[in-house]
């Protein structure tokens, strides 16, 4: 029982059954989609359709009381499907850039409909949870996707990239039905507000607008949310909006130059990829289905029949066999063949996928690392001109190169080819721009930090009855609540509007004075020598002694209207022979004594004070001791050898008299456990010799007695030997010659 | 290489020249060129045959009438135009060299100095002849 309907089609009135009526429908709009970009489109549908009036009219004037599916199908298979038209008019239409799309379609198609095509690969609308890549994976190897889809979620991190990539590199099975094209992603120009790229987006997942809207506005959801609660979400607000604002931004606008905006109405189609055909969809993955579960079975019962066969075989000959395998091998390979190459696909788009996936997030991070320094500019640039330079350096410098390159990489990936050049040359364009931005700034960088002012030495009181001065950075209650802040490492701490810069350097000397003393040399650049002087004079750097401690803060302030321009500071302490001095481990981690702070560094050569040549590499949280030679490191209160021998001179520190015999006798016993050293291991390198050389001679006596062996062996023979038993051994070649005439001649006797 | 590519690039080429022979002859009904051209066993589908003749229409090389059908609205009925029929000749020259060309080739030049030449001749018109 069928339901019919009257439609008036092409000036005629036919009844016809509701279910071919949608057949009809969807042929039609297949057909207006095949031709949306033809000349006098409309004119051809027209015909085409008043064809198909006059072939329903026919049909009915035979008895027919009404049109029923299979009319319809007949009369569409000989007038033919949209794929199956030739295309030759596929010339004409190449002019129109956009159509190249139609034109692969129609190939595509092509390809699917020809049942000798190998099977190829598609995502199954059908069964679709997600994008249908599971689904269509279990169809290619006819399993059960929920097989698949456990695996994939087991192994959902390193399946989710290649998940994204087949789902986009892989058409879909609606793809290759009646008219029905390819979705693609466009950007969506109806319903935009930027440039349509939510929307687009929106489309080609089948979601509603404002999801990726939303998904692009959360950085800036959350920012304001953490303004307007004015609730600290611990390192949340800085870490996102620093990470992810220019994230958001920066696939905005990659995928805003890299779609191409939906003009035509098939670009509109295809962006929405509306399903023209479920009942050919469904009909061709039936067929599709049928197929290879034949195949299946004819491959399984072949592997059977041989299987068998081969082994009944077995029992015969080898060669058999043999043959039998190699025909088995021939008819099977093409089918593994077809496996192997899945396999190598998947593999290849997973590795190209990992590839492309880490260069992308290597340029992104890039470019936000150097947006992360962004606050940090306030601290060194001026305003007006320098900022602005500062701004293009930015942008154009680091941030087009880097889209740049994502967007090639993605343009090479999708092949899309339109425009190529129109960017290629914006992209260089702005980046010679970026060029000049970063010489201008660099330039005038430069010019600020040219001139360096005249350090003046400023004595601090200290109170020197102690024996021991502790160095400790000053502790500051206010970094600890702002943990979450940048922590810019060793370069400083950033606060609000202050930078603490650890540019500074201790130098402990001796004191010329039986007092500690602790002097503090201020320096910084300028565009001018009285600004450098001007900048260094306002370095305040505290330095308190409490007791026995001296509090160091752990940076030299630099706010915004006093830039940093190399401010740094030399503190040095003065320890007087005989006292000593320990700098604190938490100041250590801090200041990173280590590598910086603790030498005459080549930075302050030109400094008036000199350098007096010595490099120690002092330890944190360790008693040192300044001797008449320079300081030492201290156990009990008395100075010991350092471990390390490189910088203490073990052979002055023996000869001076004033050492104790204890410290002589340490290294009395040292010099003799290493003489003896040496001479066992002298000892043992001459067994060793010993030992080669008689192996050396066994070795030869050895080879000799097998040379001998070898003639007297010919010797003994009685038997011609033939030629190739001669040649065994090139030494006894004369010998053998010899024994060969002996056996000669004994033979003709 | 894909076979079908091939075939289809080779039957695109003479399809128009097949279809503008068969209209020469008079005013035809686009359902009659099918059955023609299935008689000389050349399919061709209505789909691909309908955009060809607008296209050659707007190309000023046809030209069509309606007629009055019996059953329903009228028919498009096509004619050559005087241009069109220029544009024949043209193609039917090109064809007959492009026909004697492979023909040269595909049997090589040895087995063609074998072969009487009448045959040639008589393979140069048939083309002619069946339409």
């Amino acid at each position: 029982m069928k339901k019919v309907i009257n439609i008036n089609f092409q000036g005629r009135v036919i009844p016809i059954e509701e279910s071919a009526y949608e057949m009809l429908k969807q042929y039609t709009e297949s057909l207006s989609k095949f031709f949306a970009n033809e000349e006098g489109k409309d004119e051809i549908i027209n015909d085409i359709e008043g064809r198909v009036a006059e072939l329903f009219a026919e049909t009915l004037k035979k008895g027919a009381t009404c049109i029923g599916e299979a009319d319809v199908n007949n009369i569409i298979n000989s007038i033919g499907r949209p794929e199956d038209f030739e295309t030759e008019d596929m010339g004409i239409l190449q002019n129109n850039a956009t159509n190249e799309n139609n034109n692969n379609n129609n190939q595509q198609s092509n390809n699917f409909n020809n049942n000798n095509e190998p099977r190829k690969l598609f995502r199954d609308e059908n069964n679709k949870v997600l994008g249908g890549v599971c689904s269509g994976i279990a169809s290619y190897f006819n399993i059960d996707p929920l097989v698949v889809r456990i695996l994939s979620i087991i192994f959902f991190g390193i399946f989710f990239i290649p998940y994204l990539i087949v789902w986009i590199a892989v058409p879909s099975t609606a793809v290759q039905q009646i008219g029905s094209m390819r979705k693609k992603l466009f950007r969506d120009p109806d319903q935009k507000t930027i440039a349509g790229v939510c929307a687009g987006l929106a489309n080609y997942f089948g979601v509603n607008v404002w999801i990726p809207r939303v998904i692009f506005l959360m950085p800036l959801i959350i920012k304001f949310l953490d303004k307007l609660t004015d609730w600290d979400m611990a390192f949340t607000p800085n870490f996102m909006f620093v990470s992810v604002s220019p994230g958001v931004i920066f696939t905005y606008v990659v995928l805003w130059i890299v779609l191409p905006e939906a003009k035509t109405t098939t670009e509109k189609l295809e962006m929405k990829g509306e399903k023209i055909d479920i009942n050919s969809i469904k009909n061709t993955i039936q067929n599709d289905m049928e197929g290879f579960s034949k195949k299946a079975q004819q491959w399984s019962m072949n592997i059977n029949s041989q299987v068998s066969s081969s082994a009944n075989k077995a029992f015969g000959s080898a060669s058999s066999v043999a043959n039998d395998a190699s025909q088995f091998a021939r008819k099977t390979s093409s089918s593994l063949g077809d496996l192997l190459i899945l396999l190598v696909k998947i593999i290849a788009y997973f590795f190209g996928g990992l590839a492309l996936f880490v260069a992308i997030v290597t340029l992104f991070s890039l470019g936000v690392a150097f947006t992360t320094a962004l606050p940090l500019k306030d601290y060194l640039i001026t305003q007006g001109w320098q900022n602005i330079l500062a701004w293009g350096t930015l942008l154009f410098f680091i941030w087009v190169p880097v889209i740049g390159i994502v967007t090639f990489i993605i343009r090479r990936v999708t092949k899309s080819k339109a425009n190529s050049n129109y960017f290629r040359w914006g992209f260089s364009l702005l980046w010679l721009i970026g060029w000049f931005c970063l010489i201008g700034f660099f330039v005038s960088l430069k010019n600020d930090f040219r001139y360096k002012n005249n350090p003046t030495e400023n004595s601090l009181q200290i109170n020197s009855n102690i024996s021991l001065l502790e160095v400790k950075g000053k502790p500051l209650n206010k970094y600890n609540s702002s943990w979450y802040k940048f922590d810019l490492g060793d370069f400083g701490n950033l606060d609000e509007d202050t930078i603490f810069i650890k540019n500074y350097k201790i130098r402990i000397i001796k004191s010329t004075t039986p007092n500690y003393q602790v002097t503090m040399a201020k320096m910084a650049n300028g565009n001018s020598k009285i600004n450098a002087t001007a900048t260094a004079n306002k370095i305040n750097l505290n330095i308190k002694q409490v007791d026995s401690t001296l509090f160091i803060e752990k940076g030299i302030a630099i706010n915004t209207t006093d830039k940093f321009r190399n401010q740094h500071v030399l503190i040095t302490i003065a320890v007087p022979v005989g006292k000593r001095i320990k700098i604190n481990s938490i100041f250590m981690k801090s200041v990173n004594f280590n590598t910086t702070s603790f030498s005459s560094d080549d930075d302050f050569d030109d400094f008036y004070y000199g350098n007096d040549g010595e490099s120690f590499s002092y330890n944190n949280n360790v008693e040192y001791i300044m001797t008449e030679k320079g300081i030492k490191r201290t156990e009990n209160n008395k100075p010991i050898i350092d471990e390390d021998i490189d910088n203490v001179d073990i052979e002055e520190n023996y000869n001076d008299e004033n050492d104790d015999s204890n410290k002589k006798n340490k290294l009395e016993n040292y010099k003799q456990s290493r003489e003896a050293l040496k001479q066992q291991i002298e000892q043992e390198r001459k067994d060793l010799e010993q030992k080669k050389k008689q192996l050396d001679e066994k070795q030869k006596e050895y080879n000799k007695t097998i040379d001998s062996t070898k003639t007297t062996a010919i010797k003994q023979t009685t038997v011609i030997p033939t030629i190739s038993t001669l040649k065994v051994n090139n030494d006894s070649n004369k010998t053998i010659v010899a024994s060969c005439d002996i056996i000669k001649k004994r033979f003709l006797i | 290489m894909d076979i079908q590519n091939t075939q289809s690039q080779m039957r695109k080429g003479v399809l128009e020249f097949c279809i503008l022979s068969v209209i020469r002859k008079g005013e035809v009904y686009p359902s009659d060129i099918v059955e023609k051209m299935k008689l000389a066993k050349l399919q061709i589908l209505e789909g691909t045959l309908y955009p060809l003749l607008t296209r050659l229409k707007n190309s000023g090389l046809l030209t069509y009438r309606w007629v009055e059908s019996n059953s329903g609205p009228p028919r498009k009925y096509f004619v050559m135009t005087e241009q069109g029929l220029a544009f024949y000749s043209e193609l039917e020259n090109t064809w007959k060299e492009l026909a004697d060309a492979v023909y040269l080739i595909t049997n090589t030049i040895e087995n063609v100095e074998e072969q009487p030449n009448n045959q040639i001749e008589e393979n140069e018109t048939q083309p002619n002849n069946q339409f």
